[in-house]
């Protein structure tokens, strides 16, 4: 065997008394694709079970672990029905758990041993994201270069299991269990991605009310595919309303469309909730191949999943990222080459073209005697055959993945889901930061749009005096000017971290279409921002319509910095020719800095845009309607055209069918 | 259905003599808009080996919702000089409730009930079982007592139609034509489901076309549907699932 180059700080927990989580020869998940999975890492040389510096071991999780995400009664009925039952009066009563807990269906069965099996993937996932955090649960490492950065548990990902019940396969919920007792021994925020094609309802119940974990789960619509949960509208409750994602996606959605959507709405959303770890969940039932769903991708796809998650770890979490398995139930063709390339992808390694002769002459038996049955399921499921072949590579070939009909009406309906998501979950100034895809690019830069009589200088700049000391008042500022002026701690109402809304500054400033006015002091500290950009997504079509947002940092409020700073960003020659609009979402406000209640802090908004020339607006803009607390501003300019003006009302109250699309 | 699997039983009342200010904190604090208003009311029952005991029972007085909050405070502000110069937060619940005359009981069914909210225009109705009382007093009617049971608003029926349509419960979701009415696909699916231990979260025959069900949509709890859609293709039972990619699509 060659040796393994593995990146040292990369581990994957794997224990062969993972593979008891079997369900019988009838059922879709079987424990040999996980065999296949090493199989083929070891094959290819990518790694070695016996390796100290890639294999992570796993323990099982104790009684208690366990119950931080699960209720002591199922805990205890997953116990009893672990043991076979002896007496007749003993089965009746296991019946009735097993009904009670969700062990009653085909789905889920009972199995023996089970709570033995389950707490171990449970402890592997709970070790894994201990071990990245630095937690003691992770084990012990000689040096903090020696404590693993990435890990991966192919084992775990069991996203379907309630707090109180078994569901889709899955028994004890490791996620749950590893993100809760995380939550308890440190003060992290975590953030859990589901590229699972079933929705990660189990881990979403599990922290609807927790603000500390964002839950994001990318997953074909439930209007048909079980479990039926995972609409738009699931934003979370209470305290955590706002920190539950859910991007339902057509059936039969392609590779294109799904890249798209991932990559619009992931890296603004990791910026604006600031997470320390990524925990992400690689359901490979994403496949055009997988007889349960329809999503229809290819490894391509996956790819895209798998590299877009490894890049958002390094860039906003010092690179903490623990990935799990999942479903994945085209066995031996979909998930060892899937899982590899995660794998492949955390450990810096480069995957071989082909698939080893002498994996694939193992392999293919296997997957010989279930060709028929898998055949029948894509027949029954509604889907085009797929190819009869055992792949060779491990890429998929484009040729055997013809297009599916309907596309260009099914990546239109998911990019109307995307931006409605953007704009219920990503806070505007981030949303600006991050354009999605638009189907007309501007002709010109906004500078020369709001210049159209031409001006002189190419940025203006005025001092305000105020109690605390001077402001230099500066529009248009250029990323030159950006990098070299620091955020003042105050400032974090939507990146939260100063660092992070410097980052936000800087390619806001970047863009052309968007508009950066800064105060800031003598000395180069950031004290407010007011940003100019064009309305997103929900806006298209219109002309001339325009976001604006505003914020000051905490430290310099009361000395009419915001309405001084607003009034010299408006200063624009085009301002009559141009509609403005502002939108304040109360989960935004810093309503505690302020000791303010929403609705005096929404009066107050009311009045600083007031003071430009803006009016309160009724709209079922989807954001502004969530609360009644929001509010929406505009300010029309004068020479705007009458026709411009009468769509943008009509706009405003429409209500976009998205059935229709 | 009937109104007492539905109703919501944890209620937050006030009594008849408590101020206003202490209702709005009531319903700004809980999030909603109505407070039935009871006085608590004890009898005493003699049991059959002499023993007594007694009962505290809350005797519906009526109702008081945000709106009538609204109209003190708005009138407090608009009448300040005549005899009214409490302000809107000391007065008491008793001058601004309503009697709430239309009830319904624990066995009303739930059909009743939504079709009685809608037609008066109501968003909340209280429950009540009608009890004797031994010896008749002032705030008897007849001899009988309203007794608070529970309250059932628009919030409690459509959590109820949700309920009832398996939306809680995870599961997917299959239509079956039935042409020309005939259920026979349906019981076919359903013994199929049976057999084959897959659980029905909900069972919908809708829409109907004079009296005739077109189409069921069945609920059912599995996220491994082919063995079932094997057999019911098997038995030539047609079925949707998920939106089939069709030549002809012109929705757009």
């Amino acid at each position: 065997m060659s040796e393994v180059k593995a990146n040292s700080r990369a581990r994957l927990v794997y224990d062969p008394a993972e593979l008891d989580y079997n369900f019988g020869p009838e059922h879709p998940l079987q424990p040999g694709r996980i065999n296949a999975l090493i199989d083929l890492l070891e094959t290819c040389g990518l790694w070695r079970r016996t390796g100290e510096d890639s294999l992570l071991p796993l323990r099982a999780a104790t009684v208690e672990e366990l119950s931080q995400a699960h209720t002591s009664d199922y805990i205890a009925a997953v116990q009893t029905l672990s043991t076979p039952g002896s007496s007749k009066a003993e089965s009746d009563e296991r019946q009735l758990l097993a009904i009670k807990y969700g062990f009653a269906d085909g789905d889920t069965p009972a199995l023996p041993r089970m709570h033995d099996v389950c707490a171990h993937i449970a402890g592997g996932s709970l070790v894994a994201l201990s071990a990245v955090m630095g937690l003691p649960a992770g084990g012990a490492f000689s040096s903090e270069d020696e404590r693993p950065l990435h890990v991966f548990h192919p084992g775990g990902g069991l996203h379907h299991a309630w707090a109180e019940r078994a569901s889709g396969f899955c028994i004890y919920n490791d996620i749950s269990v590893a993100i809760a007792n995380v939550l308890r021994a440190s003060e992290a925020k975590i953030l859990y991605i589901d590229f699972d094609a079933h929705h990660g309802d189990g881990v979403q119940r599990a922290f609807y009310d927790d603000p500390r974990v964002m839950t994001v789960s990318l997953h074909e619509t439930g209007r048909y595919l079980f479990p039926g949960t995972g609409d738009v509208l699931e934003l979370g409750n209470g305290l955590g309303r706002g920190y539950s994602v859910n991007v339902p996606l057509e059936p039969f959605t392609e590779d294109d469309s799904y890249t798209e959507a991932i990559e619009s709405l992931l890296s603004p959303l990791v910026i604006s909730f600031a997470p320390d770890v990524i925990v992400t969940q690689h359901g490979c039932d994403t496949h055009a191949w997988d007889p349960l769903t329809h999503l229809s991708l290819t490894l391509r796809g996956i790819q895209a999943q798998i590299t877009l998650a490894h890049q958002l770890a390094h860039t906003y979490c010092q690179g903490r990222w623990v990935a799990l398995g999942g479903g994945g139930y085209d066995l031996y063709r979909v998930v060892p080459r899937a899982w590899s390339m995660v794998w492949a992808e955390m450990s810096d390694q480069a995957l071989p073209e082909h698939l080893p002769d002498a994996w694939v002459e193992r392999w293919r038996p296997v997957w010989s005697s279930v060709e028929d049955q898998e055949a029948a399921a894509q027949q029954v499921m509604g889907k085009a055959p797929a190819p009869t072949n055992f792949p060779t590579s491990f890429q998929d070939r484009p040729e055997d993945f013809p297009a599916q009909p309907r596309r260009w009406s099914i990546s239109r309906a998911n990019r109307h889901t995307v931006s409605l998501v953007r704009h219920l979950v990503v806070p505007s100034s981030v949303r600006q930061a991050f354009p999605a895809a638009r189907s007309q690019s501007p002709l010109a830069g906004l500078f020369d749009l709001l210049h159209l009589r031409g001006s002189a200088t190419p940025s203006r700049s005025k001092t305000l005096e105020t109690p605390a000391g001077a402001l230099l008042l500066r529009d248009f500022c250029p990323p030159s000017l950006v990098e070299r002026l620091t955020v003042d701690e105050g400032l974090h109402a939507f990146a939260r971290l100063p660092e992070r809304e410097h980052q936000l500054l800087l390619s806001i400033a970047r863009r052309p279409d968007c508009a950066l006015t800064l105060a800031h002091t003598p000395a180069g500290r950031i004290a407010g921002e007011v940003t100019l950009a064009p309305g997103d997504e929900w806006w298209e079509g219109l002309e001339n319509v325009y976001e604006v947002a505003i914020e000051v940092s905490s430290n310099w409020r009361g000395f009419g910095v915001g309405r001084n700073l607003l009034a010299f960003a408006l200063e624009l020659d085009a301002l009559e020719d141009i509609i403005l609009y502002a939108m304040g979402l109360s989960w935004h406000w810093d309503t505690e800095g302020l000791g303010l209640n929403f609705y005096r802090y929404r009066e107050l908004i009311a009045r600083l845009f007031a003071s430009q020339g803006f009016v309160e607006y009724p709209t079922t803009e989807p954001n502004v309607k969530m609360e009644p607390a929001n509010i929406f501003l505009a300010r029309v300019g004068k020479r705007v055209d009458q026709r411009v003006v009468s769509q943008f009302f009509n706009h405003l109250l429409s209500t976009p069918n998205l059935a229709q699309l | 259905m009937i109104v007492s699997e539905i109703m919501t039983t944890k209620l937050v009342t006030v009594t008849p003599d408590d101020t206003l200010s202490h209702a709005a904190n009531l319903l700004r604090q809980y999030q909603f808009h109505h407070l039935p208003v009871v006085r608590a009311t004890t009898t005493v029952e003699t049991l059959k080996s002499d023993q007594k005991s007694r009962k505290t029972l809350p005797v519906l007085e009526g109702l008081l919702t945000s709106q009538d909050i609204n109209m003190a405070a708005s009138l407090g502000t608009w009448s300040s000089s005549d005899l009214l110069h409490q302000p809107w937060q000391e007065r008491r619940v008793l001058e601004m409730m309503h009697r709430a005359t239309v009830r319904v009981s624990p066995t009303t069914s739930v059909a009743a009930a939504a079709q009685i909210l809608v037609e008066r225009g109501l968003n909340c109705l209280p429950v009540v079982e009608y009890e004797r009382t031994g010896q008749a007093s002032q705030e008897d009617e007849g001899g009988t007592r309203a007794v608070l049971v529970g309250l059932i608003t628009r919030s409690d029926l459509l959590m109820a139609l949700a309920r009832s349509l398996g939306a809680f419960e995870p599961g997917m979701q299959l239509t079956i034509p039935l042409p020309m009415g005939d259920l026979t696909p349906l019981a076919q699916l359903l013994l199929l489901a049976s057999e084959l231990r897959i659980q029905v979260r909900s069972v919908i025959a809708a829409p109907l076309q004079a009296g005739i069900p077109l189409a069921a949509t069945v609920r059912l709890g599995t996220i491994h549907p082919t063995p079932l859609l094997v057999r019911l293709q098997e038995a030539h039972i047609q079925y949707t699932f998920a939106d089939l990619p069709g030549e002809g699509d012109s929705h757009v």
